[in-house]
């Protein structure tokens, strides 16, 4: 443990860093100077998160309490409170269930009452929709993509970030609005970023809450105009 | 629920579907509930840190997709650290709190030691290759929430000293976790 030769080993590298965060050990500042770190650079996040899941089973030492219901009632008081109920009924398929497509109508109202809420007291404003982000993903998929949208140019960009489809096979773009049926955007180029511009009428519509999901389909798109094969990516859009 | 129940509950709270919101918060707001109060040591600060915690969850449940964690422990990162920025955040009491807590026990419970299988977790075989008190800093500080500066009125040495402690051990660890 002593001796001069242990200081060459440079314990400050990102590595320790991302150890001290996940641990906590830093003072506020640090911590949140670490913290953009995290949000800027996928390389320090994936230290992180490879220390998370290393720490992970310590985790088991945290005893469940059950929380008093008046936490839950706050929750929903906060992010809810003027917000429809949510539609009840049972969710089949992904793509089949008209619920889904009314829920997600309704969670965009109460995303939008989720951020009025929040401290940055942003006006519901879906006519501003600049530059709207979206995280695609899916359970039991590995396909991963981050879109941005440009309202001013009616540019999508797809940075790829996993998963890829099989040959033969291609990934398609659908935007989905509230109920409505998807709509075609295009086809996903291959590649570690591409570009895809949307039809003016669907470019027009965008805002926050939309959904954009990936479907895998034959090569060439789906013959139906509608998906036909998996979703393996979805997320809907928020804005920045 | 499984892992993959778990998962599918985040991204469809990420669509802002409130159904999977309030199942997800049925299966796991006593385990984050449990760690915002080993960490605030507070039960009415803990209950407004869950508050957050879901909150965040709700609104940023897409950030999902891009962790390499398990659904689980996904959430748990989510807590641990909003919970620690709340430690953090409030003025010199976290010494006071953890003292008077029974937190520095350093021998892990026995159903942490062992999993399903009867295999000790790597972290605790690593742990128990760190002098003793360093170890007890380490899980001090995942589990109360620790910073640098308890861990060095604790031990009672300088704060120079346990930052050159635990980042050497942090790099031991490291090498032993990789093995």
């Amino acid at each position: 443990m002593n001796g001069a030769g242990e200081m060459e080993r440079e314990p400050e590298g990102d590595d320790v860093l991302a150890a001290e965060y996940v641990l906590g050990l830093q003072t506020a500042e640090e911590r949140a100077a670490v913290g953009r770190r995290v949000e800027e650079s996928r390389d320090f996040a994936r230290l992180v998160d490879w220390w998370e899941t290393r720490f992970w089973p310590m985790a088991a030492e945290f005893a469940e309490v059950t929380p008093p219901a008046s936490v839950k009632a706050r929750i929903d008081r906060l992010l809810f409170s003027s917000a429809a109920q949510a539609a009840p009924g049972e969710r089949s398929g992904f793509w089949n269930s008209l619920a889904v497509w009314r829920t997600l109508a309704i969670g965009s109202l109460a995303a939008l009452v989720a951020f009025a809420a929040l401290p940055f007291l942003n006006p519901p404003a879906p006519e501003n929709r600049e530059q709207l982000v979206a995280s695609l993903a899916a359970d039991g998929s590995d396909v991963q993509y981050l879109v941005m949208f440009d309202g001013q140019t009616g540019e999508v960009g797809l940075s790829h970030l996993s998963g890829a489809p099989a040959s033969g096979q291609t990934f398609q773009l659908w935007v989905i609005k509230g109920t409505n049926a998807p709509k075609s955007a295009g086809l996903v180029p291959v590649g570690e970023s591409a570009r895809i511009t949307l039809p003016t009428p669907i470019a027009d519509a965008m805002e926050k809450g939309d959904v954009f999901a990936i479907s895998l389909e034959p090569s060439g798109g789906s013959p139906t105009g509608q998906p036909t094969g998996p979703v393996v990516a979805a997320g809907g859009l928020t804005q920045i | 629920m499984t892992p993959q129940d778990i998962t599918k509950l985040i991204v469809r709270t990420s669509m802002k579907d409130r159904e999977a919101f309030d199942l997800l918060y049925r299966n796991t707001s006593a385990k984050l509930f449990g760690v915002c109060l080993r960490v605030l040591g507070d039960r009415a600060e803990a209950e407004e840190a869950l508050q957050e915690v879901f909150v965040k969850i709700w609104t940023k449940a897409d950030r999902f997709a891009v962790s390499d964690l398990s659904p689980i422990s996904w959430l748990v990162a989510v807590a641990r650290n909003h919970a620690v920025d709340r430690v953090r955040g409030r003025k010199q009491k976290t010494t006071d709190i953890d003292a008077a807590l029974d937190v520095a026990d350093p021998s892990p419970t026995p159903e942490a030691i062992v999993v399903a299988g009867g295999q000790r977790e790597q972290i605790y075989v690593c742990l128990d290759e760190l002098e003793a008190d360093r170890s007890a800093a380490v899980r001090g500080a995942y589990l109360d929430g620790d910073s640098y500066l308890d861990l060095a009125a604790r031990h009672n040495v300088p704060l120079n000293t346990m930052r050159t402690w635990l980042r050497r051990s942090l790099m031991k660890l490291r090498e032993c976790l990789e093995r």
